[in-house]
């Protein structure tokens, strides 16, 4: 009874100890764990280990190890040094190349639990401390300030012997910035950092690693401010910036100040219009009259009306006796491809064309009677080169007697055969007039009288050329007494010659009626020229009314003395 | 790893040309290319980079042999089977202090046999890893030319030995330092586990080296990577 007492009571006692527990919440540890191992300098080795639950109750934690290849276990001969729950392996306690096998236990007074074992190779786990004694110098230099860092080994590790080799790493960032700048070093102690901004901070960190293991951790960073600086490049880039705007202020100014001449020398003017006596201001002013009156010249433009063109005098023959007389229509090779020559422009005109055509056409023809007034100075000489020098030469001198006679025989100017004609009857006092070419007319006059010469000085009719219409067409109308002063013109007058002196002068008798030509026969320029004096010769010529009266000797180069003297 | 990877390939470059030179000028007859001395730093520093190729190509061939067939809560853990790589029973080199304490002619000869150890090992993980057909061609090209290299760097050591025997260093008798290698237990024979316990322990032995050298440069020279 007794034992079954006890038995019962221990019973009892173990299910209250065990319920006592379970409402305490103690129990066995749970299982530590090992964070890690590490050398610092591949002669001594730490490893650490996370507790696990401690169930309650006061655990103690136990670190063994056995080496590979041997059975025996070890404990950890030293807690203390490298921390909590740590364990330091002195440098009799390590050997290298050999594996460890580590585990913990931890106990408390419900139980005990072990760690997963791990294994460790000392060489394999060297980390070690970081570098010491880590200085950063800002050094002055051009083209600005670098910074050189400078550091020292970690204190355990033994470089020297060669038994462990260490390279370095460095990095710098700027301590308002996130982004680190990272340099190797390789196994140096120093470094240079270059091309930093100038008035800024910046942080500077050194770590590093032996050539089989892990990196140290950063050192504390390093403070170091750069100096204010103006980089050498930024200050001729200013004064070059400074001189060329200098430059182009310049180069403004003047371009400015002479631009007128600049764009007359990039931009050329186009010349305008260049028109005689045409005045552009009178043109913008607006008065257009005397712009135009300006372009009036004398010569142009013509002002006169068809009827200052008229013939004044032209000499009519009768076709078939003008052909036996001048025998040489036919012959001017120009003649007959100048049928009509309406060319008033020519002042030397074909006096020939001309008086072939009035001769053929009875004077209906007029087109280039125009011209006879201007042509009389020429037409006393024809077109012969011989004679033209010695007709020109001497315009006012009276041909010689030889030349007309030399003409008698060419194929010249109809009218130098013409001249011919009056030998039958030229002689006669007043009827000089009716002789003479029937070219001899000028133009211009105002109602222009001709005369009909003939070969007979009786026969010799005047007619007067009313009108030259727009064909070139003369008008003539018949004069009923050429000489007499009761002859109807309006105006005109022509003289009689009266007499010829032997030396070649004619003796005109005045007239009352004034023709108005001009007295001198050279100027017989105009339309309003006066014939030659050949042409007072054949036709009764009165110099302008105001002007000389009475007797006019003329000597003039055109006179024709063969009449004279026939 | 994108920088190793970059540096790694430079200096495969550089060694495919630097390894070209016969390194025994002694025996001319041999090879046809001319042979040209090189100074005992040189030889020194081309040994090293032999070490430190080595040591990257084994990297990532395991690496990549690990993501290929090894699930992650093994990685890392060697000995699956048991075993070590190499004896523990040579001079210890488990510390720097320890190795300090060796000298050079011995460090070498120490290389000496580990690089020799690992030829007979590499040509079975190729056959092995051939014949499975489950091993990408990077990776059989990959130890193939670990292979190479190590012979490189073996020739490379026995030069320097000789070198520096000429200046009057003692050489420890081969033998004693050959019997104290111990065969490295892999584990199963043509397991993947072999496999990979083969990777890790050569992957071991390569960073041995190139540490090893890297510190007999600093002695041997002035160099300005030691002193700073």
């Amino acid at each position: 009874a007794t034992m079954w007492t006890d038995s019962v009571m221990l019973a009892g006692l173990t299910l209250t100890a065990i319920f006592v527990s379970h409402t305490a919440g103690v129990s066995a540890p749970g299982r530590p764990r090992l964070t890690g191992c590490r050398s610092p300098e591949k002669e001594t080795f730490t490893c650490w280990w996370e507790p696990g639950d401690d169930g309650g109750l006061p655990t103690t934690y136990a670190l063994y190890y056995h080496l590979e290849g041997s059975e025996t276990v070890y404990e950890c001969p030293d807690y203390r040094t490298a921390g909590k729950n740590s364990c330091f392996f002195s440098k009799n306690n390590t050997s290298l190349w050999v594996n460890y096998n580590i585990s913990v236990v931890a106990t408390n007074a419900m139980g005990s639990s072990v760690s997963e074992p791990v294994d460790v190779d000392v060489v394999y786990i060297v980390q070690p401390n970081t570098p010491e004694d880590v200085r950063v110098l800002v050094v002055d230099d051009d083209p600005g300030p670098y910074l050189h860092v400078s550091w020292e080994k970690p204190l355990a590790a033994d470089t020297q012997s060669g038994w462990i080799t260490l390279v370095y790493q460095l990095r710098v960032k700027e301590t308002s910035q996130d982004t680190w700048e990272e340099y190797n070093a390789g196994m140096q102690k120093g470094y240079n950092i270059f091309s930093l901004l100038s008035g800024r901070e910046y942080a500077v960190q050194v770590r590093c690693k032996p050539d089989h293991g892990f990196w140290s951790e950063w050192t504390s960073p390093a403070y170091v401010q750069i100096p204010d600086y103006m980089l050498r490049e930024h200050s001729m880039w200013i004064i070059v910036a400074v001189f060329a705007g200098f430059l182009l202020f310049v180069l403004t100014w003047t371009v400015n100040v002479k631009r007128s001449s600049v764009k007359h020398c990039l931009l050329p003017p186009v010349p305008g219009p260049k028109i005689r006596g045409f005045d552009p201001h009178l043109l913008k002013s607006g008065r257009s009259e005397e712009m135009f009156s300006a372009l009036v010249t004398q010569h142009f433009p013509p002002t006169s009306s068809y009827d200052d063109l008229l013939v004044e005098y032209l000499e009519v023959y009768d076709v078939e006796k003008q052909e036996l007389v001048l025998g040489v229509k036919n012959e001017d090779p120009l003649a007959p491809t100048r049928t009509s020559d309406n060319d008033s422009g020519r002042g030397s005109c074909d006096s020939r064309t001309l008086l072939t055509e009035r001769y053929a056409e009875d004077g209906d023809k007029g087109g280039a009677d125009r011209q006879l007034g201007q042509c009389v100075a020429e037409l006393a000489s024809p077109p012969l080169e011989e004679e033209k020098v010695e007709a020109w030469s001497t315009p006012f001198s009276p041909p010689p007697l030889h030349l007309q006679r030399q003409q008698v025989g060419g194929a010249r100017a109809a009218y130098h055969s013409v001249l011919e004609i009056p030998c039958d009857s030229p002689c006669a006092p007043g009827s000089y007039g009716h002789q003479g070419e029937s070219d001899i007319s000028k133009p211009g006059g105002r109602g222009a009288s001709t005369t009909l010469a003939e070969p007979q000085a009786q026969s010799a009719e005047y007619v007067e050329v009313q009108t030259v219409d727009h064909e070139n067409v003369l008008l003539l109308r018949p004069l009923a007494d050429p000489g007499g002063p009761d002859v109807d013109y309006a105006g005109e007058d022509y003289s009689k010659i009266r007499d010829v002196i032997p030396d070649n002068v004619l003796l005109l008798q005045r007239e009352p009626s004034a023709w108005p030509c001009a007295a001198d026969p050279g100027q017989d320029r105009g339309e309003r020229s006066c014939p030659t004096a050949l042409q007072e010769l054949m036709q009764p010529c009165k110099p302008p009314g105001p002007l000389q009266q009475g007797l006019r000797l003329v000597a003039n180069g055109y006179v024709d003395a063969s009449a004279m003297l026939c | 790893m994108c920088k190793l990877q970059v540096i790694q390939a430079c200096l495969l470059c550089l060694l495919r040309g630097s390894v070209a030179l016969p390194l025994n000028c002694a025996d001319e007859s041999s090879s046809p290319v001319p042979c040209t001395s090189i100074s005992q730093d040189k030889l020194l520093d081309r040994v090293t980079q032999h070490a430190e190729f080595i040591y990257r190509i084994t990297e990532e061939v395991c690496n990549q042999y690990e993501e290929l067939y090894i699930p992650y809560p093994l990685r890392g853990l060697k000995n699956q089977g048991g075993g070590t790589c190499t004896s523990m029973s040579f001079p210890n080199l488990g510390s720097k202090t320890e190795i300090q304490q060796i000298s050079d002619m011995r460090l070498l000869h120490y290389m000496l046999i580990l690089a020799q150890s690992w030829v007979e090992p590499l040509t079975y993980l190729q056959s092995s890893l051939k014949n499975n057909d489950h091993a990408p061609d990077t990776l059989v090209s990959q130890l193939k030319w670990v292979s190479d290299k190590l012979t490189r760097l073996e020739q490379g050591v026995v030069l320097l030995i000789s070198m520096m025997q000429e200046e009057g260093g003692a050489a420890p008798p081969p033998a004693a330092l050959q019997q104290a290698l111990s065969e490295p237990q892999l584990g199963v024979p043509d397991s993947i586990f072999h496999e990979y316990n083969s990777l890790m322990c050569l992957k071991k032995d390569a960073h041995k080296m190139e540490t090893l050298l890297k510190l007999l440069k600093c002695r041997q020279t002035d160099r300005l990577s030691c002193t700073l």
